[in-house]
This record gives structure tokens, sequence and C-alpha cells, in this order.
């Protein structure tokens, strides 16, 4: 399994990358981790050159601000998901990515990639939809801001365009009383790719006994990973024993909103199946955790 | 600097590669093509690294890059560029193994041994971090390592008397 030549560049500044991707053109792959995009090479991908982006310290790290925290594409997985106020203050996202790969992936691939292989079931996803997250593109022509949802076009497709990069992911900080929960099914205990991850993010008011808001991000359960806007709105603003008895109604709609495939790993009716189950135990679980309680020992 | 010209390659180009090994600086040139599992074994003649997957899933090819355990199998050498390389030959120290690797023959978490250099240089990188972990947490970081030989309760045991060992301090 060798890798084919290819032109081989080595930038040490976003400009300085910016630049050679637009004068390359199409030919041109970036390479961040690469332990996607080296397995591909391996099978047969021949891309014409590599502009490898490890050198770009300024997309590296958390930049925590007030009400949002910034997070450089080339973020490592290992650094986020051991970042102790990651884990305090988005641990729906801190979990997540704790569950992508295995240490050793965790130790080379980063935020931005795993974004821009817009893999239906990315890890990341959800819980970085959930949280209300956008993204910031940088290219030839300045930067642009999107909201995650639109970065993600079908599978394997983003909204970027030749000649740009993911530059940074910037999260929404939620404020006052918040709870997360991401629940991942996989084939084994660790190390696989999910067949379907739910995430849920909530917020209350500061009673801590009405829902502020409610966020449900969806993974490996349609085209792009996505929100379950209609389940949302069905408990936005009610108390938290309200949310509990609309629990079942929310859970139904969020199914209608799903459409998963048959493939190699798992049937489109199993998807279907656990969806249900997974959206009650998440739900159920952000609520538990909202009124103080540990909820089922679920992460 | 705006100017591709600035690091234009040249076709089917070599580039050199600056890293150190276990301690020892080395200059070598390369292809970019190759991949650090390929410089190490190749280059280097370091056999203790394997390549068993070759895709990243089975952990055989495991290395430390600045303490951290990583897949060389996927990684090209030059993204390992100005870096610091640990293999299993960088373990033992004035010819006496290191803690794990004792440990590991002690407890016979080694049969046919193709995992082992990845399944020890995984466990140092747990225990710089954590001396003194519990078994699941030593399963949750091992499970990059695939062993088709053990059935892993050893490897979890001699991971557990070596952390027992070193914080003794003995060696």
């Amino acid at each position: 399994m060798r890798i084919s030549g290819f032109e081989y560049h080595a930038p040490a500044s976003l400009d300085e990358a910016l630049g050679i991707l637009s004068h390359l053109g199409p030919e041109a792959r970036p390479l961040a981790g690469g332990t996607d995009l080296i397995p591909q090479m391996k099978h047969g991908l021949r891309p014409g050159c590599l502009v490898w982006l490890g050198n770009l310290a300024e997309l590296k790290g958390l930049t925590w601000n007030r009400d949002e925290v910034r997070i450089g594409a080339l973020t490592l997985h290992a650094d986020l998901a051991g970042d102790r106020e990651l884990q305090s203050r988005l641990p729906v996202l801190a979990r997540a990515i704790s569950l992508i790969g295995s240490w050793q992936i965790r130790n080379t691939a980063t935020l931005g990639g795993n974004l821009c292989n817009a893999s239906p079931a990315a890890d990341s996803a959800g819980p970085l939809m959930a949280l209300g997250s956008s993204v910031v593109l940088a290219g030839p022509g300045g930067e642009e801001e999107m909201p995650l949802g639109l970065f993600f076009q079908g599978p394997g497709e983003t909204a970027l365009r030749p000649g740009q990069l993911l530059k940074e992911v910037k999260v929404p900080l939620p404020h006052g009383p918040s709870a997360g929960c991401y629940l991942k099914l996989m084939r084994k205990k660790a190390v696989d790719l999910a067949l379907l991850g739910v995430a849920v993010q909530a917020s209350a008011d500061e009673s801590g006994s009405r829902l502020r808001s409610l966020s449900i991000g969806l993974g490996g359960l349609a085209p792009t990973p996505i929100r379950a806007g209609k389940a949302e709105a069905v408990l936005a603003g009610l108390s938290l024993d309200q949310a509990r008895k609309a629990l079942d109604q929310a859970v139904d709609l969020a199914c209608g909103e799903i459409s998963p495939i048959d493939d190699v790993r798992a049937t489109a009716s199993y998807r279907r199946t656990v969806a249900r189950v997974y959206l009650g135990r998440g739900l159920n679980t952000v609520l538990d955790r909202l009124a103080g309680k540990e909820g089922e020992g679920l992460s | 600097m705006n100017n591709p010209a600035a690091s234009a390659p040249q076709e089917r180009h070599r580039v050199v590669l600056e890293i150190t090994v276990n301690g020892r600086p080395e200059r070598l040139e390369i292809e970019p093509r190759q991949t650090l599992l390929e410089v190490l074994r190749d280059g280097l003649g370091l056999m203790g690294a394997k390549e068993g997957c070759g895709s990243g899933k089975c952990g055989a090819c495991t290395v430390l890059l600045e303490g951290r355990p990583i897949n060389s199998c996927i990684l090209l050498a030059v993204q390992a560029q100005g870096a610091e390389v640990t293999t299993i030959e960088g373990l033992a120290k004035n010819g006496r193994p290191h803690p794990l690797q004792q440990a590991f023959v002690d407890k016979g978490a080694i049969q046919c041994g193709f995992c082992t250099p990845g399944m020890i240089l995984t466990a140092k990188a747990l225990l710089d971090k954590n001396p003194d972990p519990g078994p699941e947490e030593i399963e949750e970081h091992l499970s990059g390592n695939l062993c088709r030989c053990t059935g892993y309760s050893k490897i979890v045991e001699a991971v557990l008397s070596a952390a027992e060992e070193m914080k003794g301090g003995r060696s």
C-alpha cells in the first residue's frame, strides 16, 4: 500500500496557504491530520498536490470570549477532548470528540478535518449543530461566516469553494443553567464510526425550572448532520415538567425529520429504531441534568 | 508572503526531513509520499513499529510523536518535520528493559509479539499522562491497539503491574 507521488507544499502561514491553493487550483488538496486522506491515497486516490497545513499555528487552539469559544480548524481532537474548560462548559462537545476514533487518531486528526470530510455521521457535527455553531471560511476574497448547517451540503460535500479553507468554528456559550448529552451508537465499545449520534443541548431560565432553549443535533440519520427543528419547537419554553410530558411527541416529530439509509454498517430500519430510543434517552437525560439529577449515568 | 514560488516543489522531488528519533537527531532525504513508518523501518532500520492494517485501525505501527501515540502508517513523514519521535527501540535504558517491557514479559502479555511495540508505547504515553490508571482507563486508551493472541487481560495486568513498579521508583 504505497502512496503515489505528489507535489508537496508546506506553507508557513494562512496567507501563504491560500496563495498556494489559488495558484494550484483544484489539483491541490489541503492536508491537515490526514487520517482520512492518507488511507484514501493508499487506496488509489491521487491528488496532484498536497498542501500541508500543520505549520499554520494561527489555526490551532481555543479562544474563549464572553459569548463564544472560537476553535481553530487545526485543533487536534485529543486537545479538545482533554480540555478542562471545554469539558466543563460544553460537555456535549468534549464527550462526542472523546469518542472519535482511537487515541492515536485523536492525536493526529483535527476538528476542521472532521467537518470538511462532511461525513453525515461525524461525531463533532451533531453537538456543534445543537450548540448553534458557525464556521469561518477563509479564501482569496477574504473571510465569510455561515451557520454550520449551511456548510454541510451532502455526504462528503461542503460549501467550501475552490481555494477556500475552513479557518475556525465559533461556538456560542450557554449562559445560566445548561446541560448536554451525546449518545453514540457503535458496533463495538470503542474505535468505530457512529451508526448514529444524538446530541441534545438545553438551557433553563434563571429559576432553573423552565426551558429557555433545547436543541437536537443528529448524525448518521440524514444526508448531512441535521437539527430536529420540529421536535425542538414543541419543547421550547416549556417547564421541565411540561417538557417531560411532551417528550413522546417530540421524539415522534424528530423521527419524522430523519431519513436514515441502509449501508454496510446498519440498516435504515435499525437506525430508525435506535434513533427513537436514543432520542428519548438523550432528552430525558438532559431534563434530569437540568433538574439537578445525574441522568442515569449516561454521557 | 503570498508567493507560491517561495515553496515551489520540483517534480518527484525529495525533501530533507529533520527529526529526533529516540533522542538522536536524524537528517534524511525522503520523498513526501513516504509515511513515517516507512522512514523509520526502511530509512533508519528501526523494525519495532509494524505495518498491520496499513490504514490506522490496528495500532501495530504506533510510535510516540512528541510523547503522544500516533499511527505512523497513515502519517506522512513530512508531518513529523522537526518533531521528536520515540519508538520501542528507545525505551530500554543502559541495557535494561523499561518496566513496561519487563512487565509484558513477566505477565505473559506477549504471544506472537506483533502488536507489542505499539501496545507498550501507547501504555507508556498513558502512564506518562497518568501514573496510576485503573483497568478501565487502560482499556480505553489501548482500544486503538489490536491484539489477536492474548485476549487483552494479561496486557491490562502488565500495565497495572508496570505502573505499580514505576511508582515504587525502582526504575
